[in-house]
């Protein structure tokens, strides 16, 4: 089953830290936003593998925006 | 009273929806007693004890009429609740019920409504728990809505109309699970405050949560030794944001009940118990929204303090905050108004409630995480803590807008930096905190657990005289 990670609220890209492939576990950090001055890491809360990572460093993403998807 | 134990002994394994079972398996083993023996109402009641703490329990009877509400029913819901209340006791709900019986037709209905109003009388008296183990619909998904926490097994289901009527009305094709089960209430509609993977578990979290709200104990400074290193829990760069819950780990005797864990999850609700005594935790969690309030954390928030403080429950406070959620969609979801009930929830709160700022404290924010202005019982902070009305780059951007515009870019950066180092100082800093009063004291992490033990101990006992309408 495929879970898609979308964003809290508007912010910037900062770091991708995991790639397409990358096997993860519930509380792992995919990709690190900086909004309200502060490194916000988006985590998953499911385990498996990326299949997707939907934006690049230095996007601006709005709340609700897709950043990746775990199958 | 009736005892539990029929004269003749079982010959079938027990149907796991009779409520006897259900019952029986909440209550420690062998101290069930009905309060009325039972019938066909379609409601069980009963007291028992929890962890050796006596609670008074109903449950509805799914195996007649799919649990359905009539007179009689109600009546027994209402004579459990009542009782609850004389003898000062928690009382908790199992559901598993369609509504009000057709058959009875209004009269129903007006049953029903008083069992809302029980649990309205009842409302901050005495600690309301509901279980919900399968649907509870119609007015039996409202009686859960009422109490203080509800709790939802894998098979709960709770909505006013069901997918049939959807259907007709709407032509909207849904199913229950996703029209009232776990996921949309834990963590859309704020409806339920704890989801469970099974029944057992369920009944596990509703014993907890009766054994921390009927038992609550006393505060003993002296069990308030240390034994975790809190400091360490927050990340060496102060713009990184962390998950707060392993603070509260720490901080409290052992793992205590996360309630609406899944639900504005920016900010953490917890009751534990605290150097011996039960208490409620609310953070601020940096890893989601950055912290920041919004509007249905601010409500969240809001609803567990005056849960608290109606039961008498004292408050630890841990703030790092960056402020509001700015934006749009905020304003048109109603932050000043659902924000506003964390300060009138705060501002009016009797019990003894400490603040601890971890980080920083910024803004409107900051007044509405139980500062000192708002009536706190002692606020303390860690060394190097920042407390201001915004962040001190952003306060310069604005205060010294013209001083920067004025000098050559090359140099602009070294000014920025040398006016935020003295914004600190003079508007940001721990210190000056401590010279107007809204901070009391510096407290070293190691020493946290002492001093709000001390704090909380200190204060005098109280409790508000208010009932906890589910904001």
């Amino acid at each position: 089953m495929a879970d898609e990670i979308r964003a809290e609220m508007v912010a910037n890209v900062w770091k991708i830290v995991k790639a397409v492939g990358d096997e993860v576990e519930d509380g792992d950090t995919l990709v690190i936003l900086e909004s309200m001055k502060m490194e916000i890491p988006v985590i998953t809360e499911s385990d498996g593998v990326i299949a997707k990572i939907a934006v690049n460093e230095g996007d601006v993403v709005q709340e609700g925006d897709l950043i990746a998807v775990i199958e | 009273m009736t005892l539990t134990t029929p004269a003749g002994a079982q010959t079938e394994a027990p149907d796991f929806r009779d409520p006897q079972v259900r019952l029986r398996n909440l209550f420690d083993a062998g101290t069930l007693r009905l309060l009325a023996a039972a019938d066909t109402s379609g409601v069980l009641a009963g007291r028992g004890e929890i962890d050796g703490t006596p609670v008074i329990a109903y449950c509805t009877d799914a195996t007649k009429m799919g649990g359905a509400m009539g007179v009689e029913g109600c009546r027994h819901i209402v004579d459990a609740i009542d009782a609850a209340v004389r003898e000062r006791v928690p009382v908790v709900g199992l559901w598993h019920c369609g509504g009000a019986r057709l058959n009875e037709g209004v009269t129903a209905l007006d049953a029903v409504g008083q069992v809302f109003a029980a649990m309205v009388r009842a409302s901050g008296r005495v600690p309301q728990i509901s279980v919900v183990l399968g649907p509870a619909a119609g007015g039996a998904a409202y009686g859960p809505a009422l109490t203080d926490i509800v709790i939802m097994s894998d098979q709960g289901r709770i909505f006013v109309t069901g997918p049939e009527v959807v259907r007709s009305v709407t032509g909207e094709q849904v199913d229950m699970e996703r029209l009232g089960g776990p996921e949309p209430h834990g963590r859309r509609s704020g409806v339920v405050h704890v989801t469970t993977k099974d029944e057992a578990g369920a009944l596990e979290k509703a014993r907890q949560v009766a054994a921390l709200l009927g038992r609550q104990g006393r505060i003993s400074p002296a069990d308030a030794a240390q034994t975790t290193d809190l400091g360490a829990l927050l990340p060496e760069q102060t713009n990184r944001a962390y998950d707060v819950k392993p603070l509260i780990k720490g901080l409290l005797d052992e793992p205590g009940v996360e309630l609406h864990a899944k639900w504005a999850p920016n900010v953490v609700t917890t009751l534990g118990r605290f150097a011996g005594r039960t208490v409620g935790v609310i953070a601020n969690n940096p890893m989601r929204l950055g912290g920041c309030l919004d509007a249905s954390s601010a409500e969240k928030a809001a609803r567990f303090v005056r849960m608290c403080d109606s039961l008498g429950v004292p408050l630890i406070v841990l703030v790092d905050v960056p402020g509001y959620l700015p934006g749009l969609g905020q304003e048109w979801d109603g932050v000043v108004r659902r924000g506003a009930k964390l300060l009138h929830a705060f501002a009016e709160a009797v019990v003894p409630r400490v603040t601890l700022v971890t980080r920083k404290a910024f803004g409107g924010a900051y007044i509405a995480m139980n500062s000192r202005s708002l009536g706190a019982t002692a606020v303390f902070a860690w060394p190097n803590v920042e407390i201001a009305v915004m962040g001190a780059p952003a306060a310069v951007n604005i205060l010294h807008r013209k001083t920067l515009a004025a000098t050559p870019a090359a140099e602009r950066d070294a000014k920025r930096a040398e006016l935020i180092e003295e914004q600190i100082r003079v508007a940001g800093g721990v210190n000056r905190a401590l010279e107007i009063g809204v901070v009391d004291e510096v407290v070293e992490p190691s020493d946290t657990r002492r001093r709000i033990a001390e704090a909380l101990a200190g204060a005098p006992a109280a409790r508000g005289a208010h009932g906890n309408i589910p904001l």
